[in-house]
């Protein structure tokens, strides 16, 4: 027996991605990007597809783990059962170090032990015992020493390792690895033990396609070592802030790099001559660098480049931006919080091609966007903190493509609004803006794609929620400008698609504002701050069984009385305030 | 039943166990075996000998099979499973994609 395994060793990595189209800031803080990522786990009895009971595959597993004490081995299985058991265990949490020695000798293919509480050199042993099976491992913050990496030497198969946040490896340990020369992904996230000498290491790995340092701020002089490793197709040295000219020389001859990301280091104009060569580069992140627009002239180069990151180059001005004329290629080009202005958005004409520009909080208005109007393929634009006004919108609307505008904090009014009402693409519009008002909103009830909809500081009122009946695809909205009482939440209750829904700031809420929302069962994060709910009113959050974060801060609401909800009601509720 | 609505379950034995179609297609091997057009001889003869499952494990799964059938159709009760049976019954499933 044995039937087909199925293996997933993909890692979950958002760093290279092009956030074309709809980019997340939709919402207001960072922190509830992972509301919709993970955390997220397919419940046993309602696995899709199948549309039917658990499957006696999953019944078995989760027999084994309920009763985990009672096995010694699973060394007589094939090894697909046994990775399926090991990765439920480490899901559930039940694994220990005892039930752990159940596993040796199994021949897994996978251990993604990242972050599981307890992982110490202990633990080493039964890795190793896999032997070359073993394909893929996580220890990200662990407490795995460099001792501990002797014993990966019998892996010699491994091809990709996670060490991120391990804060008790060094150089020495990097010398315990240096024979895995089968391995194509490595990663040390934030390890400041690293040096340029224990980075020698790296030079046997000729196979290494995908090289993680990010936040390691001892490595500088230590890129030497990658020189002939020249499968290398993505290297992230982000924020390792001791990186400057002299490291990027070792990459000029890495001709299959793909993806580079050196933000926030001390790399300059002439460091970035170096990478003139690198013609199948297609991301380069520089984020925070200080660099000026000379650089353009050693990027021009690159014609795979797709994706160029410039935002908080402090030191990039109008000056020498005509270059830009060059890059008639780029998809994504980020120029946010430089110190561009109108003048340079004249060179942008050319950039057909473009699918994302950001421009927030540069020096920007109304005249720069007649320079966008040929850039047809946009699909996501972003001018928050601007002086972009309602002049400058008509010429928006002809980019029929755009999916995603965000004018918070721009000066733009109501009566601009309407120039927007074609764009027929459009998911996400953030026009949290203090000017604008229900009427505003009137003119946008042709836009019935939206799914995102930020309004955080706009005046609307009760009566202005009326609109909101024509975006029946919402699933982020935001309307904290103070002025909704529970009438204008009767508009709000039939957006069934809504998965976040922040109404904090309107202080005349009350419980009945809840009552009307308890129909939204598919909410997954709720905020009614500042209102008059009260403990009593929190009934009417029990059906709201996909919560994960409820804030109610400053209303009459205790902590005690959220957690007992989340005790009897709400299985799902990880984060709340008043905590 | 109707002959042509049953399917003959064969264990390592011997032992016979005839129960729906519908009930042995909660199996995805199964259900392949019995719709693929002409490849199997199953097909025809509404027959499947499991060479490699004992007949205490073929009668935990044909439990299994119509316990899932009522659990589908909203009758959600608890299928135990025997603990020193599992690994045995695990391997059974993997195999009959269940």
């Amino acid at each position: 027996m044995g039937g087909a395994c199925s293996r997933k060793r993909d890692h979950r990595d958002d760093e290279d991605d092009f956030h074309l189209g709809v980019s997340r800031r939709y919402c207001k803080s960072g922190s509830s990007k992972w509301l919709t990522t993970s955390f997220t786990r397919p419940v046993l009895d309602n696995q899709p597809g199948r549309g039917k009971g658990p499957s006696l595959m999953d019944l078995c597993i989760r027999k084994i783990c309920e009763d985990i004490d009672k096995y010694n081995t699973f060394s007589m299985l094939p090894r697909d059962i046994s990775q399926q058991i090991i990765n439920e265990l480490v899901y559930s949490g039940c694994l220990t170090d005892v039930s752990f020695e159940g596993f040796r000798d199994c021949a897994l293919q996978d251990l993604y032990l990242g972050e599981y509480p307890g992982v110490n050199d202990c633990w080493m042993d039964v890795i190793s015992s896999q032997g070359s099976s073993l394909l893929s491992l996580d220890l990200s913050g662990s407490d795995v020493t460099d001792n501990g990496l002797i014993f990966l030497k019998d892996c010699t198969s491994l091809q990709a390792l996670n060490f991120n946040y391990c804060d008790h490896i060094s150089d020495h340990g990097l010398g315990h690895i240096s024979g895995l020369s089968s391995l194509t992904n490595l990663s040390f996230r934030r390890n400041s033990a690293i040096t340029a000498h224990g980075m020698s290491a790296f030079a046997n790995l000729i196979n290494l396609i995908k090289l993680d340092l990010e936040k390691c701020p001892e490595i500088h002089g230590g890129l030497v070592h990658l020189q002939g490793l020249t499968k290398l197709e993505s290297l992230n040295i982000k924020w390792c802030n001791c990186i400057d000219d002299a490291d990027m020389k070792p990459l000029s001859g890495l001709t299959n790099l793909k993806c580079l990301q050196v933000s926030c280091s001390k790399v300059t104009d002439f460091g970035i001559t170096y990478l003139k060569g690198l013609h199948k580069l297609s991301l380069l992140n520089l984020e925070g660098c200080p660099v000026t627009a000379a650089c353009l002239d050693s990027l021009s180069a690159l014609d795979a480049l797709l994706y160029l990151n410039l935002s908080r180059c402090h030191h990039l001005t109008d000056e020498g931006c005509e270059k830009f004329s060059r890059f008639g290629n780029l998809k994504v080009l980020n120029l946010g919080f430089t110190d561009i202005t109108d003048a340079c958005l004249v060179h942008l004409k050319g950039l057909t091609n473009l699918e994302s520009l950001n421009l927030d909080s540069c020096r920007i208005g109304d005249e720069g966007l007649v320079n966008l109007t040929g850039l047809q393929h946009l699909k996501c634009l972003e001018l928050s903190e601007t002086e972009v006004g309602s002049n400058g919108l008509r010429h928006l609307s002809g980019l029929i493509n755009l999916e995603s505008i965000n004018l918070s904090f721009t000066v733009v009014t109501d009566s601009g609004l309407r120039k927007l009402s074609g764009l027929s693409s459009l998911k996400s519009l953030n026009l949290d803006a203090r000017q604008i008002t229900d009427t505003g909103l009137a003119a946008l009830t042709s836009l019935t794609g939206l799914t995102h909809l930020d309004l955080f500081g706009a005046r609307i009122t009760d009566s202005g929620t009326h609109y909101l009946r024509s975006f029946k695809n919402l699933r982020s909205l935001e309307i904290c400008g103070g002025g909704l009482t529970d009438a204008g939440i009767k508009n709000i209750k039939d957006l069934s698609s809504l998965t976040l829904l922040n109404l904090s700031q309107n202080c005349n809420l009350t419980d009945k504002a809840l009552e009307l929302i308890s129909g939204l069962t598919g909410l997954i994060s709720l905020n009614v701050s500042n209102s008059r709910i009260t403990n009593s009113g929190l009934r009417h959050l029990k059906t709201l069984k996909n919560l994960k974060s409820l804030t109610l801060e400053s209303c009459k609401v205790t902590a005690n009385e959220i957690r007992k909800l989340q005790l009897t009601d709400l299985p799902n509720l990880v984060s709340f305030r008043p905590e | 039943m109707r002959k042509e609505e049953t399917v003959k379950l064969i264990s390592a034995e011997g032992f016979e166990f005839v129960i729906h179609k519908d009930a042995a297609m909660v199996s995805q091997t199964i259900r392949n075996m019995l719709t693929s057009p002409g490849s199997f001889a199953e097909t025809e003869h509404g027959e499947v000998t499991f060479p490699e499952i004992s007949t205490t494990i073929l009668e935990k799964i044909c439990k299994y099979f119509y316990w899932n059938l009522q659990y589908a159709s909203g009758k959600q009760t608890e299928f135990h499973i025997e603990p020193e049976l599992v690994l045995e019954l695990m391997m059974a499933a993997n195999y009959l994609h269940t």
